[in-house]
């Protein structure tokens, strides 16, 4: 068993599968999260928002448990990352005086560790300012509004968002051809349903510090 | 009546004694080029140039000059095998550029395919990764019945062009992450996809991928550069079959 698991995830093909397994685990957090962000929208003075957050509260150890996947999902995701990404540099030392470019190439599939690295800083920030910050227990509706009324934290959090939509638009897509779904009918079908989810969740997460811009800017 | 423009080009072409030596280009200018002369044909008549002025011929690899061999190949102005699609660098033909244009001409570069001299590579990499699995262990014995062995249009199809992959190296060349990961799909989709290559199914999958992983190509990022530069216009649908097998064959192996 530990000899096998080993071999695998030495291997190029089962290290791109631990990143396509943990980050289509993670888009689906994304999805639970942009859910429950979005009731910070409904007109009730951020009632919802905190009955959800309290909800999240109430479940206790299952929440710690929670945390501790979810945490071990960016911890895979992100050594394999760092792990591809190196042996990728170390495969092409010799650079081409011509860039090559055969057209197939885009600017998401071609910035994946830069977005990736992005998104890292940016989920730091996040979390300190949310999950660290002990007047989240207190009111978590005041804290969201209080913390994103600042323009440079809406700021940030509208460049981490950005960067997360570019790495999806070809994350998704990428992660199924890695598990190796393709086949001539549905795969064109799978890849555009791909960039649209990344888009949908992109304007979903974007909408929150836009608004916050708009409706809370220069409240404080 | 076809006509014959003559063409005038810059060249900038990359020198390198041998293995690990450090390269540079080196210009030359050619004149009264034929629109007709193939891709080789022009770097032929550089290197008759080169040789009357007494200088060292650039040495690159070539052998059918047909488009079947995969023993040419070259990076002209950053394509693999130059702009035409599907076509092999000894297919291309001079017509595809403007006269007065520089052309820059590189090898293909990866940690996998050292250069040997010049514009030539050692390609050894990939005869390694097929030593290790692209192959069927049966005595074929004298040549069976045409039909002994049905297999349907589809899968005789989808094995027929996986198998015409030429063994170039464009693939790696193209891929920004030097992986190998479509001449390797190719070789294994082929097999996959007939009846003859089904009791082998999993230890070539597993064996072959443990030999490219050995030869330092990279991890493929599903830019699918690969599939735009072959000549041969292998599928990138090959690298999802090769990924599906090794999968199910890692968790399946016994022992
Ligand atoms: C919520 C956050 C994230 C999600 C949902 C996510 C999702 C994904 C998915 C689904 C893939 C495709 C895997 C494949 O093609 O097999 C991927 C690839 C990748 N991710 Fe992430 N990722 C996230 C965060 C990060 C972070 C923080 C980093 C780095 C610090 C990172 C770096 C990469 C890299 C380098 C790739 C490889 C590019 C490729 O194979 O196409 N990602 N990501
Ligand atoms: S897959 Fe295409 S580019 Fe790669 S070696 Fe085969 S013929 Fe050449
Ligand atoms: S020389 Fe044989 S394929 Fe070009």
């Amino acid at each position: 068993m530990v000899t096998w698991l080993q071999t695998f995830v030495r291997s190029s093909v089962g290290k791109k599968a631990c990143m396509a397994i943990s980050g289509l685990l993670l888009v689906g957090f994304l999805v639970a999260h942009l859910a429950g962000n979005l009731t910070l929208f409904l007109p009730d003075d951020g009632a919802a928002f905190d009955a959800y957050a309290q909800k999240l509260h109430d479940l206790g150890p299952l929440l710690y448990v929670a945390e501790v996947g979810l945490l071990a999902l960016f911890v895979v995701h992100i050594a394999f990352a760092a792990w591809t990404t190196i042996g990728n540099r170390k495969a092409r030392t010799s650079r081409y005086a011509v860039q090559p470019d055969h057209g197939e190439r885009t600017v998401a599939s071609s910035t994946m560790p830069i977005t990736g690295l992005i998104v890292l800083l940016f989920l730091i920030v996040h979390l300190i300012h949310f999950r660290l910050d002990e007047r989240f227990e207190q009111g978590p509706f005041d804290l969201v509004e209080g913390t994103l009324a600042g323009p440079i934290a809406a700021l940030i959090y509208i460049v981490g968002v950005l960067a997360l939509t570019l790495h999806l638009t070809h994350a998704i897509g990428s992660a199924l051809q890695t598990l190796g779904v393709n086949h001539p009918r549905w795969s064109p079908l799978l890849r555009r349903a791909g960039v649209g989810l990344a888009l949908i969740l992109g304007l979903g997460f974007l909408s929150i510090p836009i608004y916050a811009l708009i409706a809370w800017g220069g409240s404080n | 009546m076809s006509t014959n423009r003559s063409l005038k080009l810059t060249l900038k072409v990359w020198r390198q004694a041998g293995p690990g030596a450090p390269g540079h280009f080196e210009t030359h200018e050619l004149d009264g080029l034929s629109e007709h002369m193939s891709f080789l044909e022009m770097l032929d008549v550089l290197n008759e140039k080169l040789v009357l002025e007494g200088g060292d011929p650039v040495v690159f690899d070539h052998d059918c000059r047909e488009g079947i061999c995969g023993s040419c190949g070259v990076v002209i102005n950053g394509r693999a095998h130059g702009p035409d699609a599907e076509t092999a660098t000894c297919q291309l033909h001079m017509r595809r550029f403007k006269s007065g244009e520089t052309i820059f001409i590189e090898p293909w570069r990866s940690e996998g395919f050292p250069v040997v001299r010049d514009l030539m590579v050692d390609r050894s990499a990939f005869d390694r990764i097929i030593s290790a699995g692209g192959y069927v262990s049966t005595n074929t014995g004298s040549a069976p019945d045409g039909n002994a062995v049905p297999i349907p249009r589809e899968d005789a199809e989808q094995a027929f062009d996986a198998a015409a992959c030429i063994g170039c190296g464009a693939c790696v060349a193209a891929c920004p992450n030097g992986a190998a990961m479509l001449f390797v799909s190719a070789k294994v989709g082929h097999l996959a996809h007939l009846p003859q290559g089904q009791a082998e199914r999993e230890s070539r999958v597993l064996a072959m991928v443990r030999a490219m992983d050995a030869e330092g190509f990279g991890n493929c990022t599903n830019h699918y550069e690969c599939s735009a530069a072959c000549p041969k216009g292998i599928s990138v649908e090959n690298i999802a079959l090769l990924n599906r097998d090794y999968l199910r064959a890692s968790l399946l192996e016994r022992g």
